[in-house]
């Protein structure tokens, strides 16, 4: 596998990202969006609560992991939008072995839900939220694997569907409970039961639980751990990607 | 050492569910030859170029291209090949030259040649003044002329080529034609080519003719239209009537009488133009020999003409056949 190789093509994904700007310009405020309508709606209500910190501050790390869910799971449609118009076949025939695809496309969706997050992270501190600037930076290498790991998701899915109808169906459909259950939102200590045990199901928890940890020091579970689970699924779910990619025919 | 053979397909066979779209197909290409698939929509000459390709699995049979086994040593067949696809295969918003740069450094292209290499390949297609613009500004032909630059950019052992003038004014397929017969004659470039246009299948040495997912006949383009026919002779002369005689009594053919002189079918014309000069004491004004066509070929083979849109010998043939009756 050549490196070369696999940063162009993931130049390509960036560079098409870039150059759409309408869809940037949504990609980057819509996060803002969250911290904005629930952090400073539910502010009053919440209080500093259980945290110990104030909700706004608390929301953001939650808010940086979903853009990082979103934009990585998303980005994966791109495989059925580069076999709707052919150019598949042309990334198909080359002489790369099919996990180089895969890595480039995990890297580019990653690196484009980095650019979210960097914004989220640069901008919630002028809107008042007090976060950590080196448990940010901590933090950045957890978000990245987690979006890796959320892109091998979507490529999984990519690789088999053949509409963009299909492939938006299956995604919304998995791509709803996983940010409702993880404690993005809310924290973990003292939830009912049969919330605690989906909640510890969901990977994803483990990537918002670190994310938090670093930035604003508020966590559940010890964030070794966290980011012990984090890695693992990135393996689990980035071997499942190259299975279903290399089976793919054009 | 003798050099293997650029293709060689045994018993090729691919079945999509009860379709049977390729059924037992075997032939040879040698290096440097321009070879052909001719024939009709859904003969299967696209399934065959994705098996050779490595882009699906053949149901049966074996498949050699540039001396390695195709289902074996997919990604050493994938440096040896340049695909130019049927539907269209670049990332329209990409600019001109990163389709071709990603293309040179994912075929593996030296980083100190790729610039020349780019720039050698858009001159050649008549791209070079519109490299930085974004493809989904170019017309039909301007995108078929840069896939096929970038099928050129890593320089190729063998070159597939699956319709690669379709949809082009007869301007740019001549151009293509000559960019084609170009790279043959300079590199040595294997050519394997589908199409279903007959006079485009006149520019292969070699030509398979293919039809319901089996090939039923392979020759180079002349010998097939030998095998299948008389040429037409045209005849201008101002004394039609003694000519005619001539020809029923000493040659044994009726001639059609037309406008401007006579027409008949009969092997070797222009073998039997020269004898009839000599022999006849008529006086000829004017001679016109006519091969037969690939779709007269076609017509004989399978009883069936190609539906060929807009294609010269096309429409030749049909005013032949018209004329006939
Ligand atoms: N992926 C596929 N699934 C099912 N049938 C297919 C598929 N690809 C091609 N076919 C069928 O196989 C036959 C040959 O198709 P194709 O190779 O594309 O023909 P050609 O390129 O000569 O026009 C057709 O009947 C076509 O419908
Ligand atoms: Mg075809």
């Amino acid at each position: 596998m050549r490196a070369e190789v696999v940063y162009h093509l993931a130049r390509r994904d960036v560079v098409k990202f870039l150059r759409d700007r309408q869809n940037l310009v949504a990609t980057l405020v819509r996060p803002l969006l969250w911290v904005l309508a629930v952090g400073f709606g539910l502010r009053r209500a919440v209080g500093t609560g259980a945290t110990g910190v104030d909700f706004v501050s608390f929301l953001v790390p939650g808010v940086a992991t979903m853009a990082v869910l979103f934009s990585s799971m998303f980005s994966a449609i791109s495989i059925v939008w580069d076999r709707e118009f052919g150019f598949l076949k042309e990334l198909l025939v080359a002489p790369v072995p099919r996990a180089t695809l895969v890595l480039a496309k995990m890297i580019s969706a990653s690196v484009t839900a980095l650019i979210e997050v960097s914004v989220v992270l640069l901008v919630a501190p002028l809107l008042g939220a007090r976060i950590d600037p080196l448990g940010a930076l901590l933090a950045i290498p957890v978000l990245v694997a987690f979006g890796m790991s959320v892109s091998a998701l979507g490529i999984t899915v990519a690789s088999r569907m053949k509409t963009f109808e299909g492939f938006g169906g299956i995604v919304n459909f998995l791509i709803q409970p996983v940010f409702f259950f993880s404690g993005a939102l809310y924290p973990l200590d003292g939830l009912p039961p049969a919330l605690a045990v989906v909640v510890r199901l969901n990977p994803m928890s483990y990537a918002v639980d670190a994310t938090r940890g670093l930035c604003v020091g508020v966590h559940h579970f010890p964030i070794p751990l966290d980011v012990g689970i984090v890695l693992a699924t990135l393996a689990l779910l980035g071997t499942l990607a190259v299975r279903s990619f290399s089976r793919m025919q054009a | 050492m003798s050099p293997s053979p650029a293709i060689e397909v045994r018993d090729l066979s691919k079945r999509f569910g009860d379709v049977e779209a390729v059924r037992g197909v075997s032939f040879t290409v040698k290096e440097g030859e321009i070879f052909g698939f001719l024939g009709p929509n859904g003969a299967g000459k696209t399934t065959t170029i994705k098996m050779l390709c490595t882009l699906l699995a053949p149901t049966s049979g074996s498949l050699r291209l540039a001396g390695f086994d195709v289902t074996k040593s997919p990604e050493d067949v994938r440096r040896s090949i340049g695909v130019i696809f049927q539907d269209p295969s670049l990332d329209d918003r990409l600019t001109a030259e990163e389709n071709l740069m990603l293309h040179a450094v994912v075929y593996g292209v030296p980083r100190a040649e790729r610039r020349a290499r780019l720039d050698e390949a858009l001159a050649f297609v008549d791209l070079s003044d519109r490299k930085k613009d974004l493809v989904r500004t170019f017309s039909g032909g301007m995108k078929r002329r840069l896939e096929i630059a970038r099928g050129l950019v890593h320089r190729p052992r063998v070159l597939f080529l699956d319709e690669p003038t379709t949809g082009l004014d007869p301007q740019t397929r001549n151009a293509t034609w000559e960019v084609l017969r170009d790279l043959r004659d300079r590199n040595g470039m294997t050519l394997f080519l589908t199409t279903h246009y007959m006079d485009e299948a006149e520019n292969c040495d070699r030509i398979a003719v293919i039809d319901h997912g089996r090939i039923v006949a392979e020759d180079s383009p002349e010998a097939l239209k030998r095998a299948v026919g008389k040429d037409v002779v045209f005849v201008r002369t101002n004394e039609p009537a003694a000519l005619c005689a001539v020809l029923a009594e000493r040659y044994g053919l009726t001639p059609d009488r037309t406008e401007e002189g006579l027409c008949f079918r009969v092997e070797d014309g222009e073998a039997f133009v020269v004898r009839l000069v000599s022999e006849a004491r008529v006086a000829v004004t004017g001679i016109a020999v006519r091969r037969p066509t690939l779709d007269d070929v076609f017509l004989a083979l399978t009883g069936r003409q190609i539906r060929n849109g807009n294609s010269e010998a096309g429409r030749d043939a049909m005013r032949a056949m018209a004329r006939r009756r």
